[in-house]
């Protein structure tokens, strides 16, 4: 009867099974997990197990302790005995307590298992030959790539070799493994044509923030249990980063953190249950569930799409006419010179009031009404005379956005306009979708147009014949770079331009000669060499010419920050990688290795200097290399806001092992008084990053209209609807791990479309229809849910999945300013499409995800 | 979950759900180590359009509903195949689940099952489906027997081994 095979019991690990601490691989939330491991044959009991649990009673709801189906699996280890595998979410972590997502709660289905749905990881070196594939050594990939890399490199220059590796934490990586990568490319092969994880550039999203003098990750997951009101900005926290809403910002909207207000706030201030004002031109589900605690404290403001900017310099005016400001606080904390620059521009005080707001109305779609009553939740001071406290956090929705740069910045300035940084329950910054864990030498590109920028874009190097080598790590551009379909085109007809020219006369076993067949081929041909190194095969990856295997999750230590309180723990090594596949850090090490030995036998001294220093025998020592980078970290307390935002230096993996759960929040500062490593909970309470400590303005660019990749939708009936994306709470990323659990696939076995039920009458679409959504980028069949989520004329779409991507109708626009995409805005036309996937529509649940109501 | 967000969910809970979660079935029996019990626990012929049968199974600790859905619904007993039958203990951190309009809901943290679709988690965070209560009909006399349980009951290492 069931979908799936089902389990109506569970293996109890005994007293000493092997315990160990981790993360969850998956969002920025970063849950902790504990995880046992113990031989298959044996068995704990109810009353003495390693869970430390009674288990022979009913367990009570929200106890802490879980463990589900989902938690447990059976895998097997390189000595060929099987063990049991339980990861559980850990009730002493104080950013999750016990509580978990959809995602993390199925971490344990995603170890490999030789016999289960994880059996097609990756485990050895695949090269391309004449009928597909084929298993080669580490040493002939290495030689392959070490050999092939300096040959590029010493004849057609450094700029040859281009990359688009993760930059992020979690996931399986970690500040080890982003030294490993950075060491190879930023220090060895110094190209410019660097591009990180999904996007076409190698950049920060934020640097609208940073060169502010504000990193984006300054709160801490207290923040938002105090705050008085929290903004969420783009930020789909509920079902993006689910456990951070249901144990930090539920429990303030519910009235659960007044005890904590009351300890924290000064004497007779005011602390009551918490506000929450979602800027989303989607009716989410954080907007529902927030609504359905208490609506009357929820705020839901739905900007056209493009416009945040402008809205967010409208709330800021509305503070300024107000007065909602700390004059002090300005002139001790902030530039007071660029100040007049952010007057002029961003709240244009030569225009009047009213006929500023008139045009933000007319620009955004959101009424002077629902704008005054937003900055009057976010800034005025509280009864009184207390300043609010406000937490805003943006995400994707925001950097994601047109014009990158002035969205971020106009967010950050208007907090620190209302003084809603460096307090409890205030901060400015990311939601976050992954985890951090970035450690690199510098990059070629320290920031954006006004800093040094903007960085060079990767995808239009690659699609415009640019390039001879391409390497992707743990990442899948197929389905994630934006225009997609252009960018898949462009690659395969150059990756088999070059398979054609090697094919010819029969591909060559022996590296040396395949290598000089690759050679003659770059002179005759436009191929490009693409290597994927990943844990899967990936949609990339079959145009590639090699795939190296890595090592996930659980498979090596790694370390990593969340985002919500940057959280440094171990996410420790409790099982084997599968067949031959190494970290990646191991991996970029054995090729930096080679080519610094073929530097040296040439006597070209320089070039083998470049690659040294990657010669780590353990993660421990790549961890304590990285370190390096951050230089001096004793500082005083009130100095914190010098130190890298994820500075861990004196950090040891012996230290944090010793730590567990409880981690270390960096950046980490050796204490001058005492050499202590002391963490840092909040930032920016004394000064700000910049080299006086002041908080540097910007004035925003004037609303201009859309760019002209967009601006040619714009009254075409053809594409009548504004197409917003965004993720499920179900799957995670592109799908590489939940594509293979078949509950998953079940819930979400197709891209989908949301559409309102206005327009969906008028296309005749109901749910559970199909549709082809278009335009001249490229298109992609989905399956339909008609709800009020989205306002007629915007249609949704999942961003990606492993059957589809709605990435195909990104344009190619990027901000000039930091070379970040539009991925949230284009215009599609949407028709039915009458053939039935009947199978797919037996199993997926047609209900609504953003109705939470009952009777 | 703070202790406040606790009493707070506690307050908008259907009132069904709790009296489910304090102890309600008379008709339970202790549960055999070996196999489910066999227990009748309504009548096909009584069951309208979303109407509910809270009862308890296979032992006093286990909450469980029997709702005829009004559509065809995995596992799905009667003439429409719409007669199913669930645990109503989340799956997620073993909070009461409310029916309504097709589906469960769990208000700690909007977790919502589909059963129509085998107690599929199709909002929220639970990562287990709902367990789906074995049903078997009598066709001459229309009562429903539950004779088993599908999937893990939240809170229990096995299904039959409370003490």
């Amino acid at each position: 009867m069931s979908l799936t095979k089902r389990k109506d019991t569970l293996p109890i690990p005994p007293v000493d099974a092997e315990r160990y601490t981790t993360v969850c691989q998956y969002c920025s939330v970063g849950c902790g997990y504990n995880v046992f491991v113990w031989p298959e044959k044996r068995s704990g009991t109810a009353k003495s197990n390693a869970f430390h649990v009674d288990l022979s009673k009913q367990g009570q709801l929200m106890s802490g302790f879980s463990y589900t189906e989902t938690m447990h699996n059976v895998i097997t280890r390189k000595n060929g005995n099987r063990y049991n595998l339980a990861i559980i979410p850990a009730k002493e972590s104080r950013i999750n307590k016990g509580d978990y997502s959809i995602r993390g709660g199925t971490n344990a289905l995603t170890a490999y298992t030789p016999t289960g749905v994880t059996k097609d990881r990756l485990k050895y070196p695949l090269l391309r030959k004449e009928n597909g594939f084929v298993a080669i050594s580490w040493d002939d990939a290495v030689e392959i790539i070490a050999t092939l890399t300096k040959s590029s490199m010493d004849k057609y220059g450094a700029d040859s070799v281009a990359m688009k590796f993760y930059d992020h934490g979690s996931s399986g990586l970690g500040f080890e493994d982003n030294w490993g990568a950075g060491k190879f490319f930023l220090s060895g092969v110094k190209t410019q044509y660097l591009s990180i994880h999904n996007r076409p550039a190698y950049n920060s999203e934020v640097w609208g923030s940073r060169e502010r003098g504000m990193h984006e990750l300054n709160y801490d997951v207290d923040d938002a249990r105090l705050a008085d009101t929290i903004v969420l900005w783009g930020a789909n926290a509920y079902e993006g980063a689910t456990v951070f809403y249901t144990e930090h910002i539920m429990p303030n909207l519910q009235g659960g953190s007044i005890d904590e207000k009351k300890r924290e706030f000064a004497s007779g201030e005011p602390a009551e249950e918490g506000r929450i004002v979602i800027i989303d031109p989607r009716k989410n589900a954080t907007t529902t569930v927030s609504q359905d605690i208490s609506a009357e404290r929820v705020l839901h403001l739905r900007p056209n799409l493009g416009t945040d900017w402008i809205l967010a310099n409208a709330l800021a005016r509305i503070a300024w006419e107000n007065n909602w400001y700390d004059k002090d606080y300005l002139q001790k904390r902030t530039d007071m010179k660029t100040f007049e620059d952010y007057k002029s521009k961003s709240l244009e005080l030569a225009k009047p009031f009213a006929a500023f707001l008139a045009d933000a109305e007319k620009i955004t779609g959101v009424s002077r009404k629902e704008m005054e009553e937003a900055a009057a939740w976010i800034a005025k001071p509280k009864t009184g005379g207390f300043e609010r406290r406000t937490l805003t956090l943006y995400e994707k929705g925001i950097i994601w956005n047109m014009k990158n740069y002035d969205q971020v910045a106009a967010i950050a300035q208007l907090n620190v306009l209302t003084h809603n940084v460096g307090r409890p329950g205030t901060g400015c910054g990311r939601l976050g979708g992954h985890q951090e864990g970035y450690v690199r030498p510098g990059a070629p590109t320290p920031g954006s147009i006004y800093a040094g920028g903007p960085p060079k874009n990767v995808d239009k190097y690659i699609t415009g014949g640019g390039g001879k080598i391409y390497w992707v790590g743990a990442t899948d551009p197929y389905l994630s770079t934006p225009n997609s379909k252009f960018f898949k085109k462009s690659v395969k007809k150059r990756a088999n331009n070059l398979l054609d020219y090697l094919d010819n006369g029969g591909i060559p076993s022996d590296p040396k000669a395949y290598v000089a067949k690759v050679l003659e081929a770059y002179e005759k041909t436009d191929g490009l060499f693409m290597i994927v190194q990943d844990i899967y095969k990936t949609h990339t990856s079959e145009d590639a010419m090699l795939i190296l295997p890595a090592a996930g999750w659980g498979e090596a230590v790694d370390t990593s920050i969340n985002c919500h309180s940057r959280l440094l723990r171990i996410y420790d090594k409790f099982m084997d990688a599968p067949g031959e596949a190494l970290p990646d850090w191991k991996i970029l090490a054995l090729v930096g290795n080679k080519i610094k030995a073929l530097y040296t036998a040439d006597g070209n001294k320089e070039m083998a200097a470049r690659f040294s220093g990657m010669e780590w025998k353990t993660d421990a020592e790549v961890f304590a290399d990285g370190a390096q980078e951050f230089g001096d970290n004793r500082a005083t307390e009130t100095e914190e806001a010098r130190l890298s935002a994820e500075c861990y230096k004196g950090v040891t993996h012996a230290m944090l092992r010793k730590l567990g759960n409880e981690g270390i929040q960096t950046p980490v500062r050796q204490d001058p008084a005492t050499g202590k490593l002391v963490g840092t909970k909040r930032r920016y309470q004394y000064s700000f990053a910049s080299k006086d400590g002041l908080f540097k303005w910007y004035g925003t660019d004037a609303w201009t209209g859309y760019p002209a990749e967009i601006a040619k939708y714009i009254n075409n009936p053809t594409y009548p609807f504004w197409f917003t994306t965004g993720r499920s709470q179900h799957v995670w990323q592109t799908m590489y791990h939940d594509k293979r659990i078949p509950e998953k696939l079940m819930t979400v076995p197709l891209p989908y479309l949301e559409i309102h039920p206005d327009d969906a009458g008028k296309l005749n679409l109901k749910t559970g229809d199909m549709a082809e959504v278009f335009n001249e980028e490229g298109s992609c069949l989905a399956l339909v849910y008609v709800n009020d989520a989205t306002k007629p004329g915007l249609v949704f779409g999942i961003m990606y999945h492993a059957k589809g991507t709605m990435n195909n109708l990104t344009s190619s626009y990027t901000d000039p300013k930091t070379t970040i995409p539009w991925y949230k805005g284009t215009k599609v036309g949407v028709k039915k499409y009458n053939g039935k996937l009947d199978d797919a529509i037996k199993t997926v649940s047609l209900l609504s995800n953003n109705d939470f109501r009952t009777q | 979950m703070s202790d406040i967000s606790r009493r707070k969910f506690l307050q908008t809970t259907s009132a069904s759900a709790l009296l489910l979660f304090s102890g309600l079935g008379r008709e339970s029996q202790a549960a055999s180590a070996q196999s489910y019990p066999s227990r009748k626990i309504g009548n096909i012929k009584n069951l309208k359009v979303n109407e509910q049968i809270a009862f308890t199974y296979p032992d006093d600790n286990s909450p469980c509903v029997l709702v005829n859905v009004g559509q065809e619904a995995f596992g799905g007993i009667g003439k429409g195949k719409s007669v199913v039958s669930f645990s109503t203990l989340c799956t997620h951190m073993g909070c009461p689940l409310t029916y309504s309009d097709g589906r469960l809901v769990c208000k700690c943290h909007y977790s919502m099952f589909d059963v129509s679709r085998n107690g599929q988690t199709y909002q929220g965070l639970a990562s287990q489906w709902v367990a789906q209560v074995v049903l078997r009909l009598d066709a001459a006399t229309g009562n429903i027997y539950a004779e088993g349980v599908e999937g893990l009951i939240y809170g229990r290492i096995g299904n039959l081994k409370l003490s």
